[in-house]
């Protein structure tokens, strides 16, 4: 522990901070190797990370990234291969050794590595307490003082808040807090951005930019593209379990999609060419011809209390509804769905009204709805592809006796995944399926079950790139579909047009056509801005709130 | 490569069941009569078909504590409804066969209305009907010739109902046929209907479940509803085959029958609830028993054995040692 902090201190010292090239290595990664029973997970990897560089560990999913950043990190040992920290040979039993050794992990799921009932203050420290730096009888005034020193100029929250009620960033910043207490030499960051809304993880890039020139080396895992660009110095590419190409600054996102799709990258291109060709013709001012209304929406609100909103979404139209995490757009839709009483307004599907007490409500009616959070709402992990295909439509397959057909079923399966180019076997387990590749099957439900309208909340997250044009395909293709994402690239890659929501309302619309990721980020940001200076508002009455939502009455399309 | 560990968790627990019988058949030939085998088949059947009610219980991620709870007032119902009341053997089924669902939908709606968790909820219920089949019959025994609280019987067991502890059809036990057929229907029920689907789903990802279109609670109920019923079938063929209704008869069928479906778990590694695993549980805490007395080992010791086994089923079950499902990459 002292010599590695130490070492990090000697680079800090040297100032060699900003270009790999000339500053150290201080994480060499040899040649490392990973078996899981038949598969070979690492196919021998090696790379280096220099101090005060950020390097992008890039990958489609199923790639190795997670793999390798494991045997960084000390939670699974490599089958072959070595690991130099700062010149060291490092031998990384637990995750223990790894921290012993200057190797420090924000995990991706940030509630994986807190105590949600303890307090923010109790979660800096509890390294420290479970090492037994505190005793057996610990001080809570040196344990304290010892979090204050861990938070200060860090976390501009309460240290006695209850973790439980932070938000995802605030979270976050704890466990960056606590991980930079042990001064790492490197710190892995597993998609961190993946959860956070706009201007919480222009934070967090801030944050990152400010320990490298500190003289941390930073491992930084992200699908997103344009954050890859912007915030790293340099980028390894994993595909199928080896390091296939090493980009450094500038970054050519494109060579860099290309590397890690191969093969399929071609076929890619030709898609988003696609897109292009689409987006052209909405620039001639001739959009595509908005068809009847399928589902209307009139007076529904996010929140008690909060405006009213009217969202029309037409045959054949993908609606795209986007804001910060907390703008009000599960809320929305879990109305839409059946999942939570409608607080107010009505709504009508194909001129009929329609009014789900219950998800099985929707189904019924034809609204098919792939929710926020895969793993908790939307897989069965113990089933097949074929059985979690099947489950909101288990009527359709019934024949003599009530019992249920499996040859049936598995043709219906078989068609899925085809249509959505599911990678695996009807009969294969979803928890042995890759992200992208299980949150087809959680979209190809709805496919076999003929939804008329497709509710997706956040399709994209941790999802790949070849995944997420597969998924973006389908809705292009057959979609009326309402999609909400926080992030400004995905919603313009799939929306014919875009809401902006803020605060429970709907601010703005945006032509996806005519509009960049910067702008509509910007735009994201300024919407937040707006209406969190009304919330500070006592009456909260404000006029200008009131002006702003009769704007977007009047720019929503007459029906 | 054959993965050794896989195999012992798929079939280490069958084998471990055919190698027993074999032990048993090679060192003692009256243990392989067709005599003997019924004798098992007959003593594992009520244990069996209470286990399955449980195994229904648990494909719901639920717990049904209450079971030997059942079977017991199950066997106090069915008794007195003859003895007491002087009526036939089918009232008494009926009867017998309500009060257990009753309780089950009883125990279901505490589970999903009142939010208690299931083994709570379970847990309570247990003891509120090992109270209440105490009260039906004043906290005695009913047997032959004994009336209510002193009073003259109204009537006596109807040879119907003891047919089904002890008749045959063509030489095999027709309590050994119940067994075979409830377990046939269970595996059909929860295998091959969509009832049975949604209940493997909400016992999986109750949330998914939900969002996904089931009427979780409904389900929920109906679980338990049917775990009542098979208990309070148990409880019916065991007073039938007794003769008469024993005060807390029941209340060791629960600690087998929840043996029977955790041991069902680590059938070919099946790792969840079902049927088959749960009938194999049952034979073969039933084999180990009943092998175990032939060998005059003293009857004080079954309890240890039979727990023993549970354990070994739970970690082959549950333990990482065996299970080497390969993790995400």
């Amino acid at each position: 522990m002292s010599t590695a902090t130490q070492g990090a201190q000697d680079i800090a010292a040297q100032g060699g901070a900003g270009n790999g090239s000339t500053a150290p290595a201080v994480l060499e990664i040899d040649n490392v190797t990973k078996r899981f029973g038949a598969t070979q997970a690492l196919k021998g990897v090696s790379f280096r990370v220099h101090a005060g560089e950020i390097l992008a560990l890039v990958g489609a999913n199923g790639a190795g990234k997670s793999t390798l950043m494991s045997i960084v990190s000390g939670s699974l040992t490599p089958t072959s291969g070595s690991l130099k920290v700062n010149g060291k040979e490092a031998v990384l039993g637990s995750v223990k050794d790894a921290a012993a050794s200057g190797i420090e992990t924000i995990t991706q799921n940030v509630d994986d590595a807190l105590i949600p009932d303890a307090t923010v203050w109790e979660n800096l420290v509890f390294p420290q307490i479970a090492d037994n730096r505190f005793g057996a009888f610990p001080s809570v005034k040196a344990m304290r003082a010892e979090a204050e020193r861990i938070a200060e100029g860090r976390l501009d929250f309460d240290l006695n808040e209850t973790v439980r009620y932070l938000s995802t960033s605030d979270k976050q910043q704890v466990l960056i807090a606590r991980a930079l207490a042990t001064k790492p030499v490197v710190l892995i960051l597993d998609e961190p951005t993946a959860a956070l809304g706009v201007q919480e993880s222009e934070r967090l890039h801030a944050d990152v930019r400010r320990l490298a020139e500190q003289g941390t080396a930073i491992i930084f895992i992200s699908h997103h593209m344009g954050e890859v660009a912007e915030l790293c110095d340099s980028a390894v590419v994993l595909r199928d379990g080896a390091e296939v190409a090493t980009f450094t600054k500038p970054l050519d996102t494109t060579a860099i999609v290309r590397a890690m799709l191969g093969d399929l990258a071609d076929g890619l291109q030709n898609d988003f060419d696609a897109v292009e060709g689409r987006e052209q013709t909405g620039k001639d001012g001739n959009p595509r011809k908005a068809g009847r209304v399928v589902l209307s929406l009139k007076g529904v609100r996010s929140f008690h209390g909060t405006r009213a909103n009217d969202i029309d979404i037409h045959e054949g139209e993908v609606v795209g509804l986007t804001g910060l995490i907390g703008a009000g757009k599960t809320e929305l839709i879990s109305q839409i769905v059946g999942d939570r009483p409608l607080i107010s307004g009505t709504m009508t599907l194909d001129g009929k009204p329609y009014d789900p007490h219950h998800p099985s409500d929707a189904i019924r009616a034809g609204v098919g709805y792939v929710p926020e959070d895969r793993s908790v709402q939307g897989e069965i992990p113990d089933w097949s592809i074929r059985e979690n295909l099947s489950l909101p439509d288990l009527k359709r397959y019934r024949h003599k006796y009530g019992l249920l057909s499996f040859s049936r079923e598995e043709s219906a399966a078989q068609h899925v995944i085809e249509t959505l180019g599911i990678i695996g076997k009807s009969t294969d387990s979803i928890r042995s399926l890759s992200g992208g590749n299980r949150q087809k099957v959680i979209v190809g439900r709805w496919v076999s079950a003929q939804s008329k309208v497709l509710i997706f909340d956040e399709p994209f997250r941790g999802v790949d790139i070849g995944a997420r044009e597969d998924i973006a395909r389908l809705l292009r293709k057959t979609g009326t579909a309402l999609v909400a994402s926080s992030d400004p690239e995905e919603i313009l890659q799939v929306a014919d047009r875009i809401l902006v929501m803020s605060n429970g309302v709907i601010t703005g619309q945006v032509d996806p056509a005519t509009t960049t990721a910067d702008e509509l980020s910007q735009l994201i940001a300024d919407e937040a801005g707006i209406t969190g200076r009304n919330e500070s508002d006592e009456d909260g009455n404000d006029v200008r709130n009131v002006q702003d939502a009769q704007d977007t009455r009047d720019k929503e399309p007459v029906a | 490569m054959i993965d050794i560990k896989r195999v012992i968790y798929k079939y280490g627990l069958l084998a471990l069941f055919v190698l027993m019988v074999l032990f048993f058949w090679i060192a003692s030939p009256a243990f392989g009569t067709k005599q003997n085998v019924f004798v098992i088949l007959q003593s594992v059947s009520v244990t069996a078909i209470v286990a399955l009610g449980v195994t229904v219980s648990m494909s719901v991620d639920g717990f049904d504590m209450a079971a030997g709870s059942i079977v017991s007032l199950s066997v106090m119902v069915s008794t007195a409804t003859q003895i007491y009341l002087g009526l036939g053997a089918f009232p008494a089924i009926v009867f017998g066969l309500v009060s257990g669902v009753l309780v089950g939908v009883l125990t279901g709606a505490l589970i999903v209305f009142a939010k208690i968790p299931d083994m709570l909820a379970a847990l309570g219920s247990m003891f509120a009907i090992q109270g209440l089949s105490l009260i039906i019959t004043a906290g005695k025994s009913v047997s032959k010739g004994n009336g209510y609280n002193g009073a003259p019987a109204k009537g006596d067991f109807d040879p119907a109902f003891l047919w089904i502890g002890s008749g045959t059809v063509l030489t095999v036990p027709f309590s050994v046929i119940l067994m075979i057929l409830v377990g046939v229907i269970v595996a059909v029920f929860l295998e091959r209907t969509r009832t049975g689907r949604l209940m493997r789903a909400i016992g999986s990802n109750r949330e998914a479940a939900r969002l996904a279109g089931t009427h979780v609670g409904a389900y929920r109920i109906l679980a338990y509803a049917l775990s009542g019923l098979l208990a309070a079938l148990g409880g019916i063929v065991l007073a039938a085959r007794v003769g008469r209704g024993d005060v807390n008869v029941g209340s060791s069928y629960l600690l087998e029958a929840i043996s029977a479906a955790l041991i069902g778990f680590a059938v070919f590694g099946a790792n969840r609830p079902n049927a088959f695993g749960t009938v194999v549980g049952a034979l073969f805490v039933g084999v180990l028993v009943n092998g175990l007395t032939m060998f005059n080992v003293p009857y004080y010791t079954q309890d240890f054995v039979k727990g023993t086994l549970l354990v070994i089923a739970l970690v082959v079950s549950f333990s990482k040692i065996f299970n080497t499902q390969q993790r995400d990459r």
